[in-house]
């Protein structure tokens, strides 16, 4: 017998036989001793494994077996599922808010302390500059300091007493 | 259903509804009642007793994981012994990866060796209790290889046709028909040993 013809003859054995094949290997049976002997082998040896493997036992008991597997269902369950948010405390938040609050209002402090010193200083350059004031009369010019508060006048043409100039204190 | 007593009485099909609903006591009882079947399915692929232990306890996690995807095409002890099966393949594939075949396996494999064993002419387990019975064919299965004792468990004791066997061990319908022969032929040929021995 070939293999082939083997193979058929246990496909023939397991109802794997396609129909034509079936019929081939059912002659083949009857015909040749050989097959005959190893088609009674075949069939042997799977009645006797029919139901063999019934009655094995689990070595250990009901509780301790249940035990390890829902302990390992609990241990993997969390992976499995999606974690819920932890509860948050008042605290928390609060922390949490204290730390963009505390960076605005120190911006706003910073931005607030900046726009007064531009301002000052401003008002600083424009009152320290003075205003230069040319008299009606073209030989006489004043110069007022905001800042100090002081007006000066120079005269172009020299005075009976001095040529220094005349500073008045408003 | 709220209490243990109840399910005790439930068919499988009313705790499978309860485990879906994530009622563990429901599963509970499910494991109870199969637990022995998934052992003995995995010890008879593996043939190691705390690897089949293991193995079938992680069938059970693995089940309650996977319990939204069972809709009752076949039972649950179905459903369930092809986990198994599928976790023993898993095992027993790493287990060859770090292990080499032997030349003999290599052998078997090729399909040159069962058609030079004699046939067994006389049925040896004829007139054998069944405890006996059940003890000899233990010892044979054992001395199977793996990829044969696998493929001879799949088709005998789970009644897998050819192209499942196929499918879930990665190979061809050919391989399996062929690892069955040889698995068949040499199964008589250590029966019949172990008559002669006794």
């Amino acid at each position: 017998m070939t293999t082939e013809q083997q193979l058929k003859l246990q496909a023939f054995l397991d109802g794997e036989s396609p129909e034509g094949e079936a019929r081939d290997v059912a002659a083949l049976i009857a015909r040749d001793p050989e097959a005959a002997k190893l088609h009674a082998e075949l069939k042997n040896t799977r009645q006797a494994l029919k139901g063999a493997d019934a009655g094995m036992t689990l070595p250990e008991s009901r509780e301790f077996f249940w035990s390890k597997i829902k302990r390992e269902i609990e241990r993997t369950a969390p992976a499995e599922q999606p974690q819920p948010e932890p509860a948050v405390s008042f605290f928390t938040t609060l922390r949490r808010l204290f730390v963009p609050l505390s960076a605005v209002a120190a911006l706003v402090i910073v931005c607030f302390i900046a726009t007064k010193q531009f301002n000052s200083t401003a008002d600083a350059a424009a009152t320290t500059q003075g205003t230069v004031t040319e008299l009606a009369d073209a030989g006489a010019v004043t110069y007022h300091n905001y800042e100090t508060g002081t007006t000066l006048v120079w005269l172009s043409y020299p005075a009976d007493d001095s040529a220094q100039p005349k500073t008045t204190v408003q | 259903m709220s209490s243990e007593t109840n399910f005790s009485s439930a068919d499988d099909q009313t705790l499978v509804k309860a485990a879906q609903a994530g009622d563990m006591l429901a599963f509970e009882e499910l494991v109870a009642r199969h637990r022995d079947k998934i052992y003995g399915r995995a010890f008879s692929m593996m043939r190691n007793e705390e690897e089949a232990i293991d193995l079938s306890q992680e069938a059970w996690v693995k089940a309650w994981q996977r319990l939204a995807q069972f809709h009752g095409e076949s039972s649950f002890a179905t459903w369930l012994t092809r986990i198994t099966i599928n976790l023993c393949l898993d095992q027993l594939r790493r287990q060859k990866r770090v292990r080499a075949e032997s030349i003999e396996e290599m052998d078997e494999e090729s399909g040159g060796v069962e058609r030079q064993m004699p046939v067994v002419t006389v049925n040896p387990t004829e007139r054998l209790e069944r405890g006996e019975l059940r003890q000899r064919i233990d010892t044979a299965l054992g001395k199977l290889s793996d990829d044969h004792r696998t493929v001879l468990v799949m088709h005998e004791f789970e009644e897998m046709e050819y192209k499942e066997i196929a499918k879930a061990i990665g190979c061809s319908i050919g391989t399996v028909m062929s690892r069955l022969f040889y698995a068949r032929r040499k199964m008589a040929s250590l029966l019949a040993d172990l008559k002669q021995q006794n």
